[in-house]
């Protein structure tokens, strides 16, 4: 079985969330089947310049094809559709326009995909909001397969998805929370889907005690791993952490690794390490009392399955659906929306040790259960087996829908897509994958 | 009363605990309104306070537009101010034929005068200016002071609103409590009541006997305690004032009485009080063997208040393992492992 992995950067200094999900999803599959990248040569995603080069190089045993992209982005013509698409009423030109507008558009590929299609049995399309995705399903519906990576934003809303969503041959989701957003915004119910998420790669040991060494720190602390930003709800974090610490006189410290693009508080319990290695982030992890992880909007946090792995628990922000509902399936993580609710769970988790302990352990099979490669590779090839199975037994596929006529294109009737967004139904998922 | 807070370790079950926590949250501050309900609630009571039927119709828009619009752009922008000076009616353009023109009105001037008088015009002209100049800037004053005023009043309404929802949750307290005080009066006269007393002695009797006592006969206080049993008092007693002596708190203990203690009628008056408070104590305590007593151990203080340790919770830990103690918050304390004693955790990959 030959695989096309269709992903906007790829890279091994490409630490972007879909991309690296797209990256590890490829080497592990690729034991099991014959797997090719197709990429852009960009590596910036706010630019989409082509900083490498086009053409074929292979990168940990697998081929990868980069296709040049045609035109930078505007950000300005880009900032200004958006604002048109998701919050004033437009057409579905200004959609398509939308997702000119914020590529990559590599035509090249989406060529190679529309002339090759033959040469693949399947195509793994990561991250459907962008140009790559949407004309690259278009070119190659009946062999498409899509990991949507889809958060709660106003994109999820454009009417031009929909289609997309329920013309693939199947969808790969990575939380129950997103499959139940993407079906409410386009009923898809009828596509073959699961759920698989991503795998991550966890040393086998670590070792807290030269993290601890190396940096100073010698009390309890907790610990967030990110890019430190407004939009990961880290000043809330900080705001929230500052009055548990003083209004309890606790002696735990918040320990920050990443960079951070948000001034941090001048507080003696907030350390901020800066990037950090691998190493130093999973012995850091391990060596941390609770992992937490403030951000409002994930489609799935890579760093709390990798603190779960390391059986740590996790203290997440109840308002993304995702984080709360991981947390309430796995019973190894405590979530706070409030002030109150931030300095219950951290103190919960910081007096009882052995019922950290408890929830750590349950983390740890959570992950082994779900998220250890073995299970996600088996997801993978499953679908992809069914699929085949399928085209063997000549079962007529249902194919995309065509887009609307050059005028229909241009009437401007489609509601803000954020209104769009604001109806579907929100909060976690609890029943599906829960602990045994 | 708040609820014990209790995770099972060994069975882990977020959404209870969730629950529990949010249960602790409401209980510790009443009703749980979040930053945006209270401003929510504000609103709503802004709007009582500003309804259209009772001040002026158009008002609550006006604040409404007053606090939603940036400064200044409520009120349509007046057109640029002029300035009247003496010479402006006879002003031209400042070229050669302006020049020329403003030279034959001056000259034409006299002839003017003759059939009207510009200089009251001139002069009123020059006062509208500066009169506008003037009402200008107070309007802007005051359009800023009343952006001002509907902060103001907006943030009483915030306060009063936070006030209010703070007064209700005391109230609901205040009941709680009362209630609870009620229940535990209600018990201590039941508990009163059942107290069996010995042919000879109890309320009834030392009554008879403060009344007429006998010349050298004082009575220990141990004679008239409460028995519920029908032995002889002298056999069970240094039994009981061990146990007593055990139990109850010293400095809330009754000075002991003394054999021939007390001669005459006062004396015993009081002595009799004091065995009656000893009876109340020990019938609370000797009830505590009964099932609807409801209270602790024998001899134990009534049940800590849960709000004092609603701070901290408290946990079960599975049976055998240790049980850590909670501190006087409620919190248990846990001492961090020091960090060379911190392992290696190898993973399951």
């Amino acid at each position: 079985m030959k695989l096309g992995v269709v992903v906007q950067r790829y890279g091994l200094d490409i630490n972007g969330g879909a991309e690296l999900h797209a990256r590890y999803v490829a080497e592990h599959v690729s034991a099991h089947a014959e797997v090719e990248v197709l990429t852009t040569c960009a590596r910036d995603y706010v630019t989409w310049r082509n900083d490498l080069p086009a053409g074929e190089e292979t990168l940990n045993g697998l081929t990868v094809r980069r296709f040049p992209v045609g035109r930078e982005r505007d950000v300005e013509r880009f900032g200004r559709l958006s604002t048109r698409v998701f919050t004033g009423r437009h057409s579905v030109q200004d959609e398509l326009a939308w997702l000119d507008a914020e590529g990559p558009t590599s035509r090249a590929l989406i060529s190679h995909i529309a002339r090759h299609q033959a040469a693949y049995d399947y195509f793994i399309f990561f991250s459907f909001r962008y140009y790559h995705a949407y004309h690259g399903i278009r070119a190659a519906a009946s062999r498409a397969l899509l990991v949507p990576t889809a958060e709660r934003d106003g994109a999820i809303g454009l009417s031009v998805f929909g289609p997309v969503f329920r013309g693939v041959r199947a969808l790969l989701y990575n939380s129950f929370e997103e499959r139940a957003m993407i079906e409410a915004v386009s009923g898809n119910t009828g596509v073959p889907h699961v759920v698989v998420g991503v795998g991550s790669e966890v040393p086998a040991h670590t070792n807290p005690a030269r993290f601890r060494q190396k940096y100073g720190i010698t009390g309890p602390f907790v610990v967030y791993v990110g890019r430190i930003d407004e939009n990961k709800g880290c000043r809330e974090l900080f705001d929230f952490f500052q009055q548990y610490s003083r209004s309890l006189r606790s002696e735990v410290t918040l320990v920050l690794m990443g960079n951070s693009i948000l001034p941090i508080p001048d507080d003696p319990r907030i350390r901020h390490l800066g990037f950090v290695s691998d190493q130093d982030k999973f012995d850091g992890i391990a060596a941390s009392d609770a992992l937490i992880m403030p951000s409002y909007f994930e489609s799935l946090s890579m760093v709390a399955l990798e603190a779960w792995a390391l059986g740590k628990p996790v203290l997440a922000n109840g308002r993304c659906d995702v984080l709360q509902g991981q947390c309430l399936r796995s019973d190894a993580g405590l979530f706070y929306e409030s002030l109150a609710e931030f300095v219950e769970t951290l103190g919960l988790l910081q007096s009882n040790r052995r019922f950290a302990a408890h929830m750590g352990d349950n983390g740890r099979e959570y992950f082994r259960r779900h998220y250890a490669w073995p299970v996600i590779v088996r997801k993978y090839m499953d679908t992809l087996d069914r699929l085949k199975a399928e085209d063997q037994a000549g079962r007529p596929r249902a194919g995309l829908e065509p887009l609307p006529g050059w005028f229909a294109r241009r009437r401007i009737s489609l509601p803000p897509s954020e209104d769009v967004v604001a109806t579907l139904r929100s909060g976690p998922v609890r029943s599906s994958e829960r602990r045994p | 009363m708040a609820p014990e807070f209790v995770v099972r370790s060994e069975s882990v079950d977020v959404e209870q605990i969730m629950k529990q926590i949010r249960q602790r949250i409401r209980e510790k501050r009443g009703v749980d309104y979040t930053e945006d309900e209270i401003r929510e609630l504000a609103n709503v009571k802004l709007e009582t306070f500003l309804d259209p039927s009772r001040v002026r119709s158009e008002l609550l828009t006006y604040y409404r537009q007053a606090a939603a619009a940036p400064a200044g752009t409520l009120i349509p922008q007046a057109p640029p101010n002029y300035v009247f000076e003496d010479e402006m009616p006879y002003a031209s353009s400042p070229g050669l034929g302006g020049r020329t023109i403003r030279l034959i009105r001056k000259l034409l001037n006299p002839l003017l005068k003759f059939f009207i008088n510009p200089n009251p015009f001139i002069h009123v002209l020059n006062m509208q200016g500066q009169i506008n100049a003037q009402n200008t800037r107070r309007i802007d004053h005051l359009l800023v002071a009343e952006q001002l005023n509907f902060e103001i009043i907006h943030n009483l309404v915030v306060e009063m609103t936070r006030l209010a929802i703070e007064v209700k949750n005391l109230k609901m307290r205040v009941e709680s409590l009362s209630g609870r005080l009620d229940f535990t009066e209600r018990r201590a006269r039941a508990l009163e009541a059942v107290v069996q007393y010995r042919p000879g002695s109890g309320p009834a009797a030392e009554g008879a006997r403060s009344a007429a006592p006998a010349p050298g006969h004082g009575h220990p206080s141990r004679d008239s305690q409460p028995r519920r049993d029908s032995r002889p008092v002298r056999e069970a007693q240094p039994a009981r004032e061990a146990q007593r002596a055990r139990e109850a708190p010293p400095a809330r203990e009754a000075p002991p009485a003394r054999e021939g203690e007390g001669q005459g009628g006062g004396v015993i008056k009081g002595e009799a009080q004091r065995a009656r408070r000893r009876r109340r104590r020990r019938g609370g305590r000797g009830a505590s063997d009964a099932p609807q007593a409801g209270g602790g151990p024998e001899g134990a203080e009534p049940k800590a208040e849960p709000l004092a340790v609603a701070n901290g919770l408290n946990f079960d830990e599975p049976s055998g393992g240790e049980r850590s103690q909670p501190d006087e918050g409620g919190r248990e304390e846990s001492a961090p492992p020091p960090a060379a004693a911190v392992p290696d955790e190898p993973t399951n990959q």
